[in-house]
C-alpha cells in the first residue's frame, strides 16, 4: 500500500528523510481523513517537512506540527525541495 | 433572561465564536462570559455547545461557542453543526448577528483557511487575532490594519490568556451592535469552479499570499522550544515512559488530594443523617430521607472530589499541549486493539471514575471509535471498587499484605484485559472498522491557564451533579423502597433483647444495655431486609446465583448495589446482621461476621471460591447508575447504556460462574 510511486522525482511522504521537506504534488483520495489532512495544509502546492519518521510520524506544515499515521502519509507524494540533499532513494518503512 | 432593551423583544445580540482547535477559543469565551455559561448539546446531537452571556456597553449579548474546526466543509458532524448553526438552519436558533472569528497569530495561514470559509457566509464578522503575545515573542509581526483591509472586517489583536485586548474586543462588539455592516466579498479567493478539484489549494494560495502581505519578514523560527521538548515527548520509547510518569503523578495527586474533601463530604452527609435521625419522628419518612436520599446521594457525591481533580489536571495538561503528545505516543499501541491513541487518556481516567472518562471521550472524532471506548470504559477498576476489593481481599487473604497486593493487582489487570479484549471484540462485531488513521495537531507548548482549567472543572462538576444526581436520587428511592417494604415487625428475639436492655439500664449498667440495643437493632434490620421485597427478590433469584457460589443475601447485596457498587459493603453488613453503623466504625467486625456467616448446611458462606467469584463479578459487572446516565447523555439514547449493561452483566456472570466452578472442581474452597 505504501509503495513509492516514482513519477518523476516524487516521493511518498513517509519515505523522505527526517528534517527534509517537499512540495506536495499528489494526494491520493480514498479515506475521509485525507480531507482533514488537506484542510490542515497538506494539499497541493504546500511545503511540508518531515520532523520525525515512524508510525505515526510528525510533519510540519504552515508552521504547525501534525501527528499523522504513516498509512495516511503514504497517500501524499511530494517533490523534494530544492537545496535539500536527497542521496540514495530509501525504501518506504513497512507499517507496524 | 435578557433584560428588556430598546428596540423590541428580540434585540438581544447573538454572537457566534468560531475558530480552529487550539486557537484559544475556550479561553476567549471564558474571558467574555465568565461563569455565566451553560453547557448543553446541540439539539438532536451529542455535540456540545456552550452558550454564555456577556454585557457589552450595557447591552445583553448571547455568546455561542461553536466546536473547534479546521474547515466548514461538512466532513464531520461538528463541521455540519457549525455550518448549520452559522446559517441559522438549526431548530430553535436563529442566524447569528455577528461572528467573532478567532485567528491564531502564531499560525496565521492555516487559520485563514477557515476564516475565508466563514467570511464567505456573509455574516458580519470581527476577527480576534489571538496569541499576539506569543507571536511577538517569536518575532512574528502582523500588521492588523493591513489584515483588516484584506479581510474586509475589523481585526482586534488580543491575548485571551492574559486578557490583553479583550476590552477593545468588547468595545468593537458594542460598535457592532449599533452599525451592522456587511462584509466585503473576498475577491481574492477564487471561486471553486475556477479551480475544479483543488478547492484546498486555491484557498491556501490565498491564505499564504494574505499572510505574506500582512506579516513583516523576519527571522521566523517559532516553535524551536517546542521542537526541543518534542524530541523527548514524542519519541516512541522515551515518550511512552514520560507519559506513564506524568500519569502516575496525576493519579497519586488524585488519590492523595481527594482524600480530604471526600472525607468532608462523607462526614457532612453522615452528620446530616445523624442530625435528622435525632429530630425526625421514627417512621417511613425518616427512613426515606436518612437512608434513601441522604445515604444514596451521599454515596455518589463522595466521588465528586476525584472527578473534579481529574478534570482539573486533564484540562491543565490539555492546555499545555501535552495531551496531544500523549495521544500521539499511545496511538501505535492502541491501534492493536482497534482504537485510536486518543482513547488512552479516557482509559486512564476510568481508573479513577468512569464518569469523567466517558465525558472526556469527546476528543475521539470517529463515532465508532468513541462508542467502543465508552462501552469498555466501565470495565477498568474505578475507585468505587476499592472498598469492595478491600473487603473481599480480607476474606480471601486475611492479614496478608502480600496476598492483598496480589488480589488488587489481579483485579486491576483483569479489568484492563477485559476492556481491551472487549474493545477488540466490538471492533470485529457490532461496531466493525479499523481505527481511523491519526491526524492530530501537536500545538506549541505553553503555560496552562489556571482559570480555564477551573472553569472546565466547574462545568464538568455541574453536569455530574445535575445529570447523574437526579437519576441517582430516583433510583436510591426505589432501592430504599424495595429494601423497606413491606414493613415487618421486629422478631421476638429482638423484642426480648430490648426488654433485657431496659432491665439492665434500670440496674445502672448503661454500657451493657447499649450493646444489647445495638444487637437488637441489627437483628431487626436483618429481619426486615429478609422480609422486604429486596429479600424476596434475592430469594427468587437465588437459583440463578447459586452456580456462582452466592446465597440470597449476596443476591440482595448485588441488587442493592445496582446503582452504586460500593453499597454492597453496607448491605452485606445489614443482611448478615452486623448493623450498618458497626460496619463503619470497625470494619474488622464486618470481616469477622462475614467469615463466620454460614450456609444452611453449616459450611461457611465466604469460602475461597465464593469470595473469588464475587470479586470477579465486581471487577466486571456494570453496577453503576452514574455511568449509565452519562453514557446515555453522551450517546444520545438508552440503546448504548443498555448494551453496556447487558454485555457487562453477562461477562460478569459467566466469569464468576467459571471461577467458582473451576475452583470448586479443583478442590479449593
Amino acid at each position: 500500500m505504501s509503495s513509492v510511486t516514482d513519477s518523476g522525482r516524487l516521493l511518498s511522504l513517509d519515505a523522505i528523510e527526517p528534517g527534509h521537506c517537499g512540495i506536495v504534488r499528489e494526494v491520493e483520495a480514498g479515506e475521509s481523513e485525507v480531507d482533514l489532512l488537506k484542510s490542515l495544509g497538506v494539499c497541493l502546492g504546500r511545503k511540508v517537512m518531515l520532523v520525525q519518521a515512524g508510525d505515526p510520524l510528525v510533519l510540519k506544515v504552515l508552521g504547525s506540527r501534525l501527528g499523522v499515521s504513516a498509512r495516511l502519509a503514504a497517500r501524499v507524494r511530494v517533490e523534494p525541495c530544492a537545496g535539500d540533499a536527497f542521496g540514495e532513494r530509501r525504501l518506504p518503512r513497512g507499517i507496524g | 433572561m435578557a433584560p428588556p432593551a430598546p428596540g423590541g423583544a428580540d434585540s438581544e445580540l447573538l454572537v457566534a465564536l468560531v475558530g480552529n482547535p487550539n486557537a484559544g477559543k475556550t479561553t476567549l469565551f471564558n474571558a467574555l462570559t465568565g461563569l455565566r455559561a451553560k453547557t448543553a448539546n446541540f439539539p438532536g446531537t451529542t455535540i456540545e455547545r456552550r452558550i454564555g452571556h456577556a454585557t457589552v456597553g450595557g447591552r445583553h449579548v448571547r455568546v455561542l461557542d461553536l466546536p473547534g474546526l479546521y474547515s466548514l466543509s461538512g466532513r464531520t458532524p461538528e463541521e455540519r453543526v457549525a455550518r448549520d448553526s452559522l446559517l441559522g438552519r438549526l431548530p430553535g436558533q436563529r442566524r447569528p448577528d455577528l461572528v467573532v472569528l478567532l485567528v491564531d497569530a502564531t499560525n496565521l495561514e492555516r487559520n485563514l483557511y477557515l476564516a475565508s470559509q466563514v467570511l464567505e457566509l456573509g455574516i458580519p464578522a470581527l476577527v480576534a487575532l489571538n496569541m499576539v503575545d506569543l507571536a511577538e515573542r517569536s518575532a512574528i509581526d502582523i500588521d492588523s490594519d493591513h489584515l483588516a483591509a484584506e479581510l474586509g472586517c475589523p481585526v482586534v489583536p488580543v491575548a485571551a490568556r492574559s486578557g490583553r485586548g479583550v476590552p477593545e474586543l468588547k468595545r468593537r462588539l458594542e460598535l457592532a451592535t449599533r452599525q451592522r455592516w456587511r462584509p466585503a466579498p473576498l475577491e481574492a479567493v477564487p471561486a471553486p469552479e475556477e479551480c475544479a478539484g483543488c478547492p484546498f489549494k486555491a484557498r491556501f494560495d490565498w491564505a499564504e499570499s494574505v499572510g505574506m502581505r500582512c506579516t513583516a519578514a523576519g527571522p521566523r523560527s517559532p516553535g524551536a522550544r517546542t521542537d526541543r521538548i518534542d524530541r523527548f515527548l514524542t519519541h516512541p520509547q522515551v515518550g511512552v515512559a514520560a507519559f506513564l510518569a506524568v500519569i502516575f503523578v496525576v493519579f497519586a495527586l488524585i488519590f492523595w488530594v481527594a482524600e480530604v474533601p471526600m472525607d468532608w463530604i462523607d462526614r457532612g452527609f453522615a452528620g446530616a443523617g445523624a442530625a435528622l435521625d435525632l429530630r425526625l419522628p421514627d417512621g417511613h419518612l425518616k427512613s426515606l430521607i436518612v437512608e434513601g436520599i441522604i445515604g444514596g446521594v451521599g454515596g455518589v457525591l463522595v466521588f465528586l472530589p476525584q472527578i473534579c481533580i481529574l478534570f482539573f489536571f486533564l484540562a491543565l495538561l490539555e492546555d499545555t499541549g501535552y495531551l496531544a503528545r500523549a495521544a500521539f505516543v499511545m496511538d501505535r499501541l492502541m491501534r492493536r486493539v482497534g482504537l485510536p491513541g486518543k482513547a488512552f487518556v479516557p482509559m486512564l481516567s476510568a481508573h479513577a471514575c468512569a464518569v469523567p472518562a466517558i465525558m472526556s471521550t469527546r476528543v475521539i472524532e470517529d463515532r465508532r471509535d468513541r462508542l467502543v471506548t465508552i462501552l469498555v470504559l466501565p470495565l477498568f477498576s474505578c475507585s468505587a471498587r476499592i472498598p469492595v476489593y478491600a473487603i473481599l481481599t480480607a476474606l480471601l487473604f486475611p492479614h496478608s499484605p502480600l496476598g492483598a497486593a496480589l488480589v488488587f493487582t489481579a483485579a486491576y489487570t483483569l479489568g484492563i484485559a477485559a476492556a481491551l479484549g472487549m474493545a477488540a471484540a466490538f471492533k470485529r462485531t457490532i461496531l466493525p472498522g479499523e481505527a481511523k488513521p491519526l491526524v492530530l495537531e501537536l500545538p506549541s507548548y505553553k503555560l496552562p491557564s489556571l482559570k480555564t482549567a477551573l472553569f472546565a472543572t466547574w462545568d464538568r462538576a455541574r453536569i455530574f451533579v445535575r445529570r447523574a444526581g437526579s437519576i441517582i436520587l430516583a433510583v436510591s428511592i426505589v432501592l430504599w423502597a424495595l429494601a423497606s417494604f413491606p414493613a415487618s415487625e421486629p422478631p421476638a428475639e429482638a423484642r426480648a433483647m430490648r426488654g433485657r436492655a431496659a432491665t439492665l439500664a434500670a440496674a445502672g449498667d448503661g454500657a451493657a444495655a447499649a450493646d444489647l440495643v445495638r444487637a437488637a437493632e441489627a437483628l431487626s434490620s436483618q429481619h426486615a431486609l429478609a422480609a422486604s421485597f429486596a429479600g424476596r427478590i434475592g430469594r427468587f433469584i437465588e437459583p440463578a446465583l447459586e452456580p456462582l457460589g452466592f446465597d440470597w443475601q449476596i443476591g440482595v447485596g448485588i441488587l442493592s448495589s445496582f446503582a452504586a457498587r460500593e453499597v454492597i459493603v453496607s448491605t452485606l453488613a445489614v443482611v448478615y446482621g452486623v448493623g450498618e453503623s458497626a460496619a463503619e466504625e470497625s470494619p474488622g467486625s464486618l470481616f469477622d461476621t462475614l467469615r463466620a456467616a454460614t450456609r444452611a448446611d453449616g459450611g461457611p458462606v465466604f469460602t475461597t471460591a465464593t469470595s473469588a467469584s464475587l470479586l470477579i463479578f465486581y471487577v466486571l459487572a456494570m453496577q453503576c447508575l452514574s455511568t449509565q446516565a452519562i453514557t446515555r447523555r453522551e450517546t444520545g439514547g438508552w440503546r448504548w447504556p443498555l448494551v453496556q449493561l447487558g454485555y457487562m452483566s453477562a461477562l460478569a456472570y459467566v466469569a464468576a460462574l467459571v471461577t467458582f466452578q473451576v475452583l470448586r472442581a479443583t478442590g479449593i474452597g
